[in-house]
């Protein structure tokens, strides 16, 4: 037994990432690691290659109890990962980014053309399409995870950990790393392939661990188990009864009358319409394109070709001004990086879109304001100490529910959430679910793009399917998890 | 009730110039006399009028380098303009014009070229300083009406005339920082770029204006300094720069951005004015008076950096 993992646990604050993952690997075998967004994988593998502490469990490699406390000592016990997110230094060349940290040297200076050479060996062996002396800056995202692969080549002896490695790759590229995969195991090494493609495990696993909410549900044989048992098994859980959002009929009183259609977007791969009091839900992985969409929409990067229609009228949006002028807001994946400012009040978060509706003869009016800040705390009952108190300080979901009160100050009439509930707690998801369904039925038009397939499930009138960069599908209120699953993760 | 330990620590500026100036009152008999006080508030307005519109663009999270060689423009060309007859008033307002004009310059280079301010005011500090050279020959402007001096010199009740455009400014620019949309936007700004971005703000188009007006008011200053002097200097001004941020610094404004107060930073002017004169008057080696500036900012901010983690805790 090469890896032993046994009831790992990992804690940030106060969620938890891990509460049991256990994993065995063998030398010599490919080993996939599954399961949804969240589900703390690359967490898991962080861990086992020294760059995050466990909290519980017992970690042994090669039979000895063994913990990492820095990722140079998992390099010197043979293990390597490459890494989903690039970890590059962008302003070294290649070669010095492959040999980082493990210079070679001659004396007191470097070996710059011996380091040079050995990167040339390597990447001429796999017949990856890079130079070794360009700047890693100029590289494309998919040469970039191929330096990644080279580098962790270059140092791993027993266990090379793959996270995603395949998600910005061409075909092509992913077949050379599937080769490099057998090679290794060939050589008798241990390798551990996280990836979302169930598909393209088929041919090259082994076996496989699948992780659900932290913990490992699930491990067998790769052949034993069907595509659809894997999916089961990631999704597991029923979904859960706290918040169900009836849907109002979308044909109005006289069923002849449809409702009006708020916003339509075509775009390379994808077209949809969003009507008034309509939620629609968008699914797929990491990377699938679902925060790119938002971004274009909400002229943050406008697309280059494609169509945008609000209430029947081309509309040319090129930055967020004209979005938001549009009456289109984006409440944003990340809140604490771009939808709130943490040290400004309240108060002043919640008017920063919309001062002209708190401004007297140009002047910013302080009782109105605060008068304005007030009638929203109440209503979407936000916990603050009071509207003066800095939306830092805030829990996650009254910091969510103050972003989305700046938007309702705005009275803006399309809203694109991303991520809606990240980070926040199962009552606040409950209060802003209950907020999204009111602005459904009060006329407005919802874009839900969520990770949480249960809670597209709740909350959306309708779910699309998005897959590398476009929408693949569209499925009603009454599919299952498991059916967006297989539209999101496997190729038709 | 006791006040809370982060209260006294946001007091600390305020303290410090009210002990600074309890000491002096002490120390030197000269120092609480009329001809002195008024002295001090005369050399200290230019850099306090300056301070005012750095508070702006430092609360922006940005940073303006270039404000000593435009109050040397501003006040070379304003009174090249008097020389050649022009009213006072107008050569007034001349000098608030180019000094408007090299700030909207600098607002323009930093957001549509996209270069740091830093970078962007580094080099108009040496292209404005330049310009003034050539177009001055070098040479101070001389030969300027007596009237001009009163703008400076004049006094009004036994107040320096100085001590009233101060108060003016810094009144505007706090009301401009805390009751208009373009200083709410300021601070979101500095606060959080990205989110301010996300809001629908239009970002560039108020990092102009704050830089413009940074310009406008160390234009102001050049025409002031121009009037003590009662000659446009074009070498004038230099390292003001430096001292101007230290005000603003001192007075708690953040070079990350989002924070800064008109308040602050008149406390800031005026301790490093009390320093300076106070070390005059009490015979410090004027070596030792610029290292002990130094050591202030240091420990301003340090305290100051001090009361954040708490209030981050």
């Amino acid at each position: 037994m090469l890896l032993q993992l046994q009831a790992i646990e990992k804690h940030f604050g106060g969620t938890t990432a891990l509460s049991s993952g256990d994993v065995e690997v063998n030398s010599g075998e490919i080993h996939a690691l599954v399961g949804e967004n969240g589900a703390g994988k690359s967490t898991l593998m962080k861990i086992v290659a020294g760059m995050l502490r466990r909290d519980g469990g017992e970690m042994r490699w090669k039979g000895q109890v063994a913990d990492f406390s820095r990722p140079a000592e998992a390099h010197q016990a043979g293990i390597s990962m490459v890494h989903q997110e690039s970890l590059l230094a962008p302003h070294l060349t290649v070669a010095e980014n492959i040999f980082l940290g493990r210079e070679a040297a001659k004396g007191p200076l470097l070996d710059q053309r011996r380091m040079e050479a050995e990167t040339r060996r390597l990447i001429n062996e796999h017949g990856f399409p890079i130079d070794a002396v360009s700047l890693v800056q100029e590289l494309s995202p998919a040469q970039k995870q191929l330096v990644e692969i080279c580098r962790a080549l270059n140092s791993a002896s027993s266990l090379l950990i793959f996270d995603e490695p395949t998600s910005s790759l061409s075909e092509a590229e992913a077949a050379a790393v599937f080769r490099i995969a057998r090679n290794l195991r060939a050589r008798g090494m241990g390798i551990i392939y996280i990836t979302h493609r169930l598909a393209e495990l088929r041919p090259i696993a082994d076996r496989i661990t699948i992780l659900r909410d932290g913990r490992t549900v699930h491990s067998a044989s790769f052949g034993d188990l069907t595509t659809e048992q894997i999916i089961h098994h990631m999704v597991g859980r029923e979904v859960s009864a706290i918040y169900q959002r009836q849907p109002p009929p979308l044909t109005s009183k006289s069923s002849t009358e449809r409702p009006a259609e708020r916003l339509r977007v075509k775009l390379p791969g994808i077209e949809f319409a969003l009507h008034a009091g309509e939620i629609v839900g968008i699914a797929g992985l990491m990377g699938a394109g679902r925060t790119e969409l938002c971004q274009n929409i909400f002229g943050i990067t406008p697309a280059a070709q494609g169509s945008i229609t609000i209430d029947g009228h081309p509309i040319a949006i090129n930055s967020p001004q004209d979005a938001v002028r549009a009456g289109i807001a984006l409440i944003t994946e990340d809140r604490q990086q771009t939808g709130l400012t943490l040290s400004m009040p309240v108060r002043a978060n919640i008017t920063l879109a919309h001062l002209d509706g708190v401004t007297r003869n140009g002047f910013v009016s302080h009782t109105k304001e605060q008068a304005v800040a007030e009638r929203f705390r109440t209503r979407l009952s936000i916990r603050a100490a009071s509207v003066e108190q800095p939306v830092g300080r805030l829990s996650g979901g009254n910091q969510q529910k103050v972003v989305i009160a700046k938007w309702l100050f705005r009275d803006a009439k399309i809203l694109l959430f991303d991520e809606p509930t990240r980070g926040i707690d199962v009552a606040a998801k409950a209060e802003v679910f209950a907020l999204m369904d009111e602005l459904a039925r009060s006329g407005a038009a919802i874009l839900m793009v969520s990770s949480e397939l249960p809670e597209l499930l709740q909350v959306a009138d309708r779910i699309l399917v998005m897959r590398d960069g476009a929408i693949v599908t569209e499925l009603p209120r009454t599919t299952t998890q498991q059916e967006i699953m297989q539209h999101a993760a496997v190729a038709s | 009730m006791r006040a809370s330990a982060a209260t006294w620590q946001r007091l600390l500026p305020f303290l410090s110039l009210a002990a600074l100036f309890i000491f002096l009152s002490i120390a030197s008999p000269n120092f609480l006399t009329p001809t002195n006080l008024s002295s001090v508030v005369r050399q200290t307005a230019t850099i306090n009028i300056m301070a005012l519109g750095m508070t702006l663009v430092i609360v922006s999270g940005g940073i303006d380098l270039s404000v000593g060689a435009i109050l040397a423009f501003a006040g070379t060309i304003g009174t090249m303009a008097i020389a050649n007859g022009l009213p006072i008033p107008i050569g007034i307002l001349v000098g608030l014009l180019c000094g408007l004009g090299w700030g909207f310059l600098n607002g323009l280079f930093i957001t549509a070229l996209k270069i740091p301010p830093f970078i962007v005011t580094l080099g108009t500090l040496g292209i404005v300083r330049g310009v003034t050279l050539i177009i001055s020959g070098g040479l101070p402007v001389v030969g300027l009406p007596r009237e001009f001096e009163s703008v400076a010199d004049g006094s009004l009740a036994g107040i320096p005339s100085v001590l009233f455009v101060l108060a003016v400014c810094a009144v505007l620019t706090h009301v401009v920082l805390h009751s208009t949309k373009l200083g709410r936007y300021t601070y979101a700004i500095g606060s959080n770029k990205e989110a301010a971005v996300y809001a629908g703000i239009s970002v560039g188009k108020y990092t102009v204006a704050v830089y413009a007006i940074c310009g406008m008011l160390a234009g102001l200053a050049g025409m002031i300094e121009a009037s003590r002097l009662l000659t446009g200097q074009p070498t004038a001004g230099q390292g003001y720069e430096l001292q101007v941020i230290a005000a603003v610094v001192i007075g708690g404004g953040s070079l990350t951005g989002g924070e800064g107060s008109v308040i602050g930073t008149l406390i800031g002017a005026f301790i490093m004015g009390l320093l300076s004169n106070g070390s005059d008057l009490l015979g410090v080696n004027p070596y030792l008076q610029q290292a002990l500036i130094g050591a202030i900012i240091i420990l301003a901010v340090a305290v100051d950096e001090a009361r954040k983690r708490r209030f981050r805790q």
